[in-house]
């Protein structure tokens, strides 16, 4: 009676709570999209607990399973490529990335480059952009009538300089907007090398650039290697670039895998998509844990190194020209969309041939409704994943959950897309027939964005120590009243800065909003998307710089919330 | 209501077993240190008292109250946290009212339990009910931190911060008083006036009070008896005279105090003196022992120091030759380290001006008096 009274105590309580949440929203879909790539068939696993009619038909596609599935990602043409395309994009980027980012982040953490702020400052912006709008940001850049191109031509070139709807166009949004994921941990592995290493290698009658070479990159190449798989596994699940720019003949896994559920309604196909991009994904995210695991960044945080900045004025002048060049092409990306929202029409020319507000007045007569779902459901994540990370980050940190821990790692690793389509088969039948629900919209978002506020919540908690909590028990309080009134309080920094991040990730994100959001609840990512399919590129503009102007706002408060708790 | 008793009480964390076939039985009112250095398992023993750790057998009582079972927020047990704890978003006042508002939460309905909690979160949803606001100021008072009610602690110094501790812990009137380390994070000075504030609140609550530490000044400055821990046992229990004069193994007299130990064997007894040799010494001992081999105890203070050429009475005192090592002017008193036989002996003499200090190298004899060699 005793036990029975324990394990139903309302902290265990809500424990299994969060565990049946993240299996039933999580793991059901992810085995039920793996179970379905072998039967080609939908699959109603929930379904089949609760009616045998079901479940007698779940098991008679389970008679009829096969690796015809399997087979055919090596023999048919179209899955194949798709793998191998999306392989070479994510290859490509990557090192792309890596080579751009190397003298830039040199450049910050090494020398006294003239302004070092501002490039600092600039480098932040591709992050407030979300790929879908920095996608077509480049079409007006780039493409036929773009201004780019315009200068291109007047310069005597033919055609255009860089098509942005193939190949190379996704690779050049890519690169330019996801360099800052490596720029600062690069920045970080720059700043480990210990300056008395390089001057010791110099003493030795050592040349700077040999000291480079020989010295300090070879101390930074752990970080460049760990960068180098997160930028892998971020280009490799965006979503965003290829669906606006990939042309018809280009197969993309994740483009495919859109294709495959929203055009064909093909289970079968959309699930060994699925389950290809979640395996392909995970295997690069568990490269680079296992790369960054005992390797100790924490002597960059701890005790600053004797740091000698390079004085060099010529290098400094190149690095600095150089990061500009890096730091303006987002910036002007952004500034083009700015001033496509604000143009009368902007045909070939260099500059819209007049401006206006209308297609902002446009917006907030017949769309106001976007935002206000963005916002509204941008909150409901945002109540729930406050919720879900205290209680997480609690048994994590208190009760070393592992299991917990691991769950809420997983999101970090599926692809927004995989994720969609494994929600959309589960939820698709009766007795949870959730798809096309603003409820599964929000618990879609919640589960993707949870580990942004576990990191979060989890950080203060580990600051709040054990006697604090002992104090209060001691005191006597129960382990839940004294949840609510001492570890509450002294978590809320934690909570308000997880809570900005998980709002803003939610607003920007494009793949899951566009397989799961029903017409009623369509978010403003969705809306920009459609005008951009449609061809409404001066509405898409204007409701993409409001979307930028509200990240913007609470990046804005959020660095409010983060300057008070250093203090 | 305020005695404490322990039965056989074993922990083990997995392989490891900190506390081992554990028996305290702490008076009501008493003060009693436990004592040991660091992973002794004196920590785990009052944390099992509090009721943080569940035992792996044995039983507690605190009162006439059998508490395994009884979770440690229904204990009423007041604890001293060796960081002291204080609640950071909380101020002196409210922290030390916690404790009164939980025991009023604990006994009101769902709605009154709202309000409370409301003002717990924040103070301007609520006022304090003024039977709590009394008490505390009360006790506030008592440690001379009335004038700090309102601040943050983290605006206190770190004896002010001890006092909200020892404060909060006091207020709820808890059955036993529980002190982990309180006063390491001190300065020296601070500890020594600290030691006194508690020592004598003690006294004038009479409250039964456990106190864990590893600086056996501490323990036998403060304590009424002390419980020598090592390795999970419990070596020795006794008042801190008890400890220091009548060791019960080298390990305590080396703990208690600065010892020197030598190893001797008993040779013969005539007229109720033992005889000890060793290497390289041979001495007389009134303490009595049953032991054939044993471990031959000299205090450092217990020896005096004299040139090697005085005539010595030995009708009650051993006499023993050594060459002087090091010699060193601590101000009142001088230390020798001397060389005798095998061993370097330690012994610490009073030292008034004028007199002369023994150089290394110089032969001397040290003497001491058969009551003050102890044999364990």
């Amino acid at each position: 009676m005793k036990k029975m009274k324990n394990a139903f105590s309302g902290l265990t309580l809500i424990k299994w709570l969060i565990i049946a949440f993240f299996a039933l929203f999580m793991i059901l879909p992810l085995i039920s999209v793996f179970l379905v790539s072998f039967t080609g068939e939908p699959i109603n696993l929930l379904g089949s607990l609760v009616d045998p009619a079901i479940f007698s038909s779940t098991v008679e596609k389970f008679q009829n399973a096969s690796l015809d599935n399997y087979k055919q990602i090596f023999s048919n043409s179209g899955y194949a490529d798709a793998l191998k395309n999306s392989l070479f994009l994510a290859f490509t980027v990557t090192i792309l990335v890596i080579l751009i980012c190397i003298p830039l982040a040199y450049g910050i953490a090494r020398t006294k480059m003239p302004f070092k702020k501002t490039i600092s400052a600039l480098c932040t912006v591709p992050l407030i952009v979300p790929t879908f709008i920095s996608a077509y940001a480049f079409i007006i850049m780039f493409g036929r009538a773009g201004w780019v191109t315009q200068i291109y031509n007047f310069l005597g070139g033919e055609g255009m300089l860089i098509d942005p709807y193939s190949m190379v166009g996704i690779v050049m949004v890519q690169v330019f907007f996801f360099f800052p994921y490596a720029l600062w941990p690069l920045v970080a592995a720059f700043k480990i090398s210990d300056v008395s290493l390089e001057e010791a290698s110099q003493n030795l009658g050592a040349k700077s650039w040999f000291t480079f070479i020989f010295v300090t990159f070879p101390l930074a190449i752990p970080g460049v290697i760990s960068s180098a798989l997160l930028i892998f596994t971020v280009s490799f699940s965006d979503f965003g670039t290829p669906i606006i720019l990939a042309p018809q003949n280009l197969n993309l896994l994740v483009v495919e895998a859109y294709r495959e559920i929203a055009g064909f309604f093909n289970w079968g196909g959309a699930a060994i998509l699925t389950v290809v991009m979640v395996i392909v994904a995970g295997f690069f995210f568990w490269l680079q844990h296992l790369f960054t695991k005992g390797k100790n960044y924490g002597s960059v945080s701890g005790k600053p190194k004797q740091q000698k900045l390079v004085e060099h004025k010529g290098l400094n002048t190149v690095l600095s020209i150089y990061s500009f060049i890096i730091v303006l092409v987002p910036l002007f990306a952004m500034l083009s969309v700015a001033l496509q929202s604000v143009a009368t029409t902007w045909g070939r020319s260099l500059l819209p041939n007049g401006y206006t507000l209308d297609h902002y007045k446009t917006i907030f007569n017949g769309s106001l409704g976007n935002i206000t779902n963005s916002l509204v459901l941008a909150t409901g994540a945002l109540v729930l994943s406050v919720i879900i990370a205290t209680f997480v980050s609690y048994f994590v940190v208190r009760q070393n959950s592992s299991s917990l821990d691991f769950m809420t790692s997983i999101p970090l690793v599926v692809p927004g897309i995989a994720f969609g389509i494994a929600l959309i088969q589960t939820f698709n039948a009766a007795p949870l027939q959730l798809t096309g629900t603003a409820v599964l919209l929000i618990i879609a978002y919640t589960i993707r964005r949870l580990p942004y506020m576990v990191r979060s919540t989890m950080g203060s908690m580990r600051a709040i120590k054990q006697d604090i909590e002992e104090a209060a028990v001691n005191l006597g309080a129960t382990p839940l009243t004294a949840a609510i009134t001492i570890i509450g309080p002294l978590l809320l920094p934690g909570i308000a800065a997880g809570s900005v991040l998980v709002f803003i990730t939610v607003i920007k994100e494009a793949s899951v909003s566009i397989l799961l959001a029903p017409p009623e609840w369509a978010p403003m990512s969705l809306a920009i998307f459609q005008n951009i399919l449609r061809g409404e590129f001066y509405t898409a503009a204007a409701m993409s710089i409001v979307m930028i102007v509200i990240v913007l706002v609470l990046q804005y408060v959020a660095g409010l919330f983060t300057r008070k708790q250093q203090l | 209501m305020g005695s404490v008793k322990v039965n056989n009480l074993i922990k083990s964390f997995g392989d490891f077993t900190a506390l081992k076939n554990i028996d305290l039985d702490i008076k009501e009112g008493e003060f009693f240190a436990l004592l040991g250095p660091s992973g002794c398992g004196k920590t785990t023993m009052m944390r099992c008292i509090a009721g943080f750790e569940k035992p792996t057998s044995g039983k507690i009582f605190i009162g006439d109250q059998e508490v395994e079972d009884v979770p440690a927020n229904k204990r009423n047990t007041g604890m001293v946290f060796q960081s002291y704890a204080l609640f950071p978003h909380m101020n002196v006042f409210e922290n030390v009212a916690y404790s009164l508002n939980i025991k009023q939460l604990n006994k009101s309905n769902p709605f009154k339990q709202a309000s409370i909690y409301a003002r717990l979160l924040n103070k301007r949803l609520g006022k304090t009910p003024k039977d709590i606001e009394t008490k505390v100021m009360e006790i506030l008072k008592y440690v001379e931190l009335d004038q700090h009610a309102h601040r943050l602690t983290s605006e206190l110094s770190g004896g002010q911060q001890q006092r909200v501790a020892l404060a909060r812990a006091l207020v709820m009137e808890p059955a036993v008083l529980l002190m982990d380390e309180p006063l390491s994070n001190l300065d020296q000075k601070l500890r020594h006036s600290m030691r006194n504030t508690i020592r004598r609140i003690q006294q004038e609550l009479g409250i039964t009070t456990i106190f864990v530490t590893h600086d056996q000044e501490e323990a036998m400055s403060m304590a009424d008896r002390v419980a020598v821990m090592d390795a999970g046992n419990i070596i020795q229990i006794g008042t801190p005279t008890d400890l220091y004069s009548n060791p019960a193994t080298p390990f305590i007299a080396n703990f208690v105090g600065t010892s020197n130990i030598l190893k001797g064997t008993v040779v013969g007894e005539e007229n109720g003196l033992y005889h000890v040799e060793g290497e390289g010494f041979s001495l007389k001992s009134t303490k009595k022992s049953t032991k054939k081999e044993v471990d031959v105890i000299i205090r450092p203070e217990h020896v005096q120091v004299v040139a090697s050429d005085s005539i010595i009475d030995t009708a009650d005192t051993n006499v023993i030759q050594g060459t002087v090592l090091m010699s060193t002017y601590l101000g009142s008193i001088v230390r020798y380290d001397v060389q005798v036989g095998v061993y370097q002996l330690v012994i610490d003499t009073t030292y008034s001006s004028g007199e002369s200090i023994y150089e290394a190298g110089k032969e001397v004899k040290l003497t001491v008096a058969h009551e003050r060699v102890l044999l364990i």
